[in-house]
């Protein structure tokens, strides 16, 4: 392990790492645009430079190895003149229209000017004209104007995306960043080259002119739209989500997120969410007291396995839940005695990468909670085709992934041949518009818990919008109707469940909130029932 | 319930010389008022009036160039505002009176407040969105009247802000310039 001294203050490196990343390892900011941590270096920017003893010029960490007993200043007289000369070249094109930009306030050109420019633009000549408001893809723009050139993007397509839509035509000073005519930035991961870009030249469409970004407020929490579990913040204002960013984690996401999973929040905050339960009555759905629908769902549950056995009864739950929600709907099974027990997990592509095919974040979550079909149960599958053939008197569904995933019209006879059935789901259409007992649910965003990802990472999430008044999670509901069906002390709290299950499941054994962290935890292989 | 009672030292009342005291002071300020009473009058039948009263709302006094009455939005002359919806104002306001949702236009600066209302039952005519505005688009006007028979009409949108730049050009504008630069 080298040792070097950077600023008067020894630091000791691993072999062979460059200086930049050392020094902002060791907690020393040496401003830089161009380099990344996951991206190989290009060393355009110049920003990065400062001085190495027994080097006759400035040298830019990003592209110096460390060397023992390197002594590097980042603050002398000459590398701060050079860092106000890059930042005036810099911005000697910028149109500098920071009002209008939607990078204002986390712009990396705004925070260096501030720190290391100059306040007098001394330049007379006239600006840059080049192509603003581009549209570069589906989802992305582009404003050409507002380029550093600093290819952070261009690299980005090229190494992680794999596909090189964008590059930088023109050579010195006429350099323009650009795509092809008829290759459009369409990857399924375009929308990183926005968080990537440190000035507002790649701004996504989805939060083009939407909010300025000092208002949001940032809430860790895990992607729930595929079984890769990217870890993610929820921006957040007002009760609405704004937009999803990919948090770093080296052992999920790296940095980066897919689009789909990026742009898939708006269901969270749509005024259309079941707020109030619904039981029907005369042939019609009314809102109720929370007290009487949960009650009304366990007097059908349990008159049901009284007169018919639980073999009776099936119960379908949704991999959206967390699982602290399905370790307690996997009791309320048990208690019932129920076998039909399973999960459903919608199906899609996956690409190898960060796509998973199961397009729920717990599948392997609720599978290990034991949600899935007991000795002489069966699948969701055969549920749907038992209850058309009359076999099944009470079906109780959470969520609604079944619609997607079920054969079109199987699910409809299904539940027209079914004596009760109970939705708890975040809307009424298209499932809890039949059901006899509707109950609301909460999404991601609105509950505290974990979820397990597909290579049995075990991740917490974090509330970041308020649920209506009173309106209790799916936990809870769960724990409510549980107390009717059993004796025991029950009370849901994420935090508690989370070290019953640890209890009960070997796999997770040891498992706490404070153990998961922010980064979450790997489960042991094997070890599970 | 119990009582407690507790004793209390009252001041003696007036009586004697200082009752007499007190009725001069009072025929004096009668008189005063006696007195502006009837010159005021004769002022008024004359048409000269010898007193500064502004008769209100027919006569208006000019406002000094530093005055803040409430904050409006500086309309230019194609009849657009001039705010670019940055949201500097809505961030700067210490009673979060200020309300905007940006979007796009084809015009050449791209970006405009879709809505922007401003709740002038909070505001408090601080000025401080008018100092954190890098467009000169939200100034202290002169105007005072915002005085509403509801609640909803204390809500002021784009359309009622809007003001024109040559009615605040003279006012307020030169002094906005002169104070925060640009």
């Amino acid at each position: 392990m080298p040792k070097i001294t950077i600023d008067g203050r020894e630091i000791e490196v691993s072999a062979g790492s460059m200086l930049l990343p050392a020094a902002l390892e060791a907690g020393i900011h040496i401003p830089h645009y161009c380099w990344h941590p996951k991206l190989s270096i290009d060393g355009s920017c110049r920003m990065c430079q400062v001085e190495v003893e027994g080097s006759p010029k400035l040298v830019i960490a990003c592209n110096t190895p460390v060397r023992e007993g390197m002594v590097v200043r980042t603050n002398t007289p000459r590398v701060e003149n050079a860092r106000r000369g890059v930042m005036e070249l810099l911005l000697v094109n910028h149109p500098i229209d920071c009002p209008i930009c939607d990078k204002a306030g986390e712009c990396l050109l705004q925070d260096y000017s501030y720190a290391f420019g100059s306040r007098q633009t001394r330049t007379r000549e006239v600006r840059r004209k080049l192509e603003k408001r581009k549209e570069i893809g589906p989802r992305m723009i582009l404003d050409q104007e507002r380029c550093i050139l600093c290819r952070r993007c261009v690299r980005f397509c090229r190494e992680i995306a794999g596909t090189s839509e964008l590059g930088v035509f023109g050579m010195g000073d006429r350099s323009v960043l650009d795509v092809l005519p008829d290759r459009p930035l369409a990857n399924d991961y375009s929308m990183n080259t926005a968080d990537i870009c440190p000035v507002g030249a790649l701004e996504t469409k989805d939060f083009h002119h939407r909010l300025r970004v000092w208002f949001l407020k940032k809430t860790p929490s895990v992607c729930p739209s595929c079984s890769h579990g990217c870890n993610i913040t929820i921006q957040h204002y007002r009760n609405h989500i704004w937009r999803i960013m990919p948090r770093r984690n080296d052992a999920v996401n790296d940095t980066w997120m897919c689009d789909h999973g990026r742009l898939n929040y708006a269901f969270a905050h749509d005024t259309n969410r079941l707020r109030l339960p619904l039981v029907r009555r005369d042939g019609e759905l009314r809102p109720c007291h929370w007290d009487e629908a949960v009650q009304t769902v366990a007097r059908l549950l349990r008159d049901t396995v009284r007169a018919h056995g639980p073999a009776s009864v099936g119960l379908i739950a949704s991999a959206h839940l967390t699982n602290e929600e399905c370790f307690r709907l996997a009791q309320l099974a048990d208690c019932l005695g129920l076998q039909h027990v399973d999960t459903v997990v919608p199906l899609g592509k996956a690409d190898g990468f960060l796509i998973e095919a199961e397009k729920a974040a717990n599948g392997q979550g609720a599978r290990d909670m034991g949600l899935q079909p007991r000795s002489g149960g069966w699948s969701w599958r055969n549920m749907l085709a038992a209850a058309e053939r009359g076999e099944l008197r009470l079906l109780y569904i959470c969520g609604s992934d079944l619609v997607q995933v079920a054969e079109e019209g199987s699910w409809q006879t299904a539940m027209e041949r079914v004596e009760h059935v109970i939705v708890q789901d975040l809307f009424l259409a298209p499932l809890a518009q039949r059901a006899e007992v509707v109950l609301p649910s909460l999404s991601w965003a609105e509950k505290t818990g974990t979820f397990t990802n597909s290579k049995r990472r075990i991740q917490r999430i974090h509330r970041a919008l308020q649920p209506a008044e009173g309106q209790p999670g799916d936990g809870e509901l769960f724990t409510r109707i549980l107390a009717l069906l059993s004796e025991g002390p029950w009370s849901f709290d994420p935090a508690a469940v989370l070290e019953e299950i640890a209890q009960r499941h070997p796999a997770y054994a040891g498992v706490t909130f404070a153990g998961v962290g922010p980064l979450g935890q790997q489960l042991a292989e094997g070890g599970l029932d | 319930m119990a009582t407690r009672t507790v004793p209390v030292s009252r001041p003696a009342p007036l009586r004697g010389p200082s009752v007499m005291r007190a009725g001069v002071a009072l025929l004096k300020g009668l008189a005063i008022t006696n007195r502006h009473f009837w010159r005021n009058l004769w002022g008024f039948i004359r048409r000269k009036p010898t007193v500064f009263t502004v008769q209100y709302p027919e006569e208006r006094l000019e406002h000094p160039p530093a005055f803040r009455g409430m904050p409006v939005l500086v309309q230019m002359d194609n009849g657009k505002e001039r705010c670019v919806a940055c949201g500097l104002c809505e961030w700067a306001c210490p009673t979060d009176c200020i309300t905007i949702f940006p979007a796009e236009t084809e015009d050449e600066i791209e970006r405009y407040p879709r809505v922007f209302d401003i709740d002038m039952s909070r505001c408090m005519f601080c000025g401080l969105c008018e100092e954190a505005c890098p467009e000169e688009a939200i100034v202290m006007s002169h105007r005072v009247e915002i005085a509403a028979f509801s609640r909803r009409g204390t809500l002021w949108h784009k359309e009622d802000l809007l003001v024109p730049v040559s009615e605040l050009e003279k006012t307020r504008l030169r002094h906005v310039r002169r104070t925060y630069g640009g």
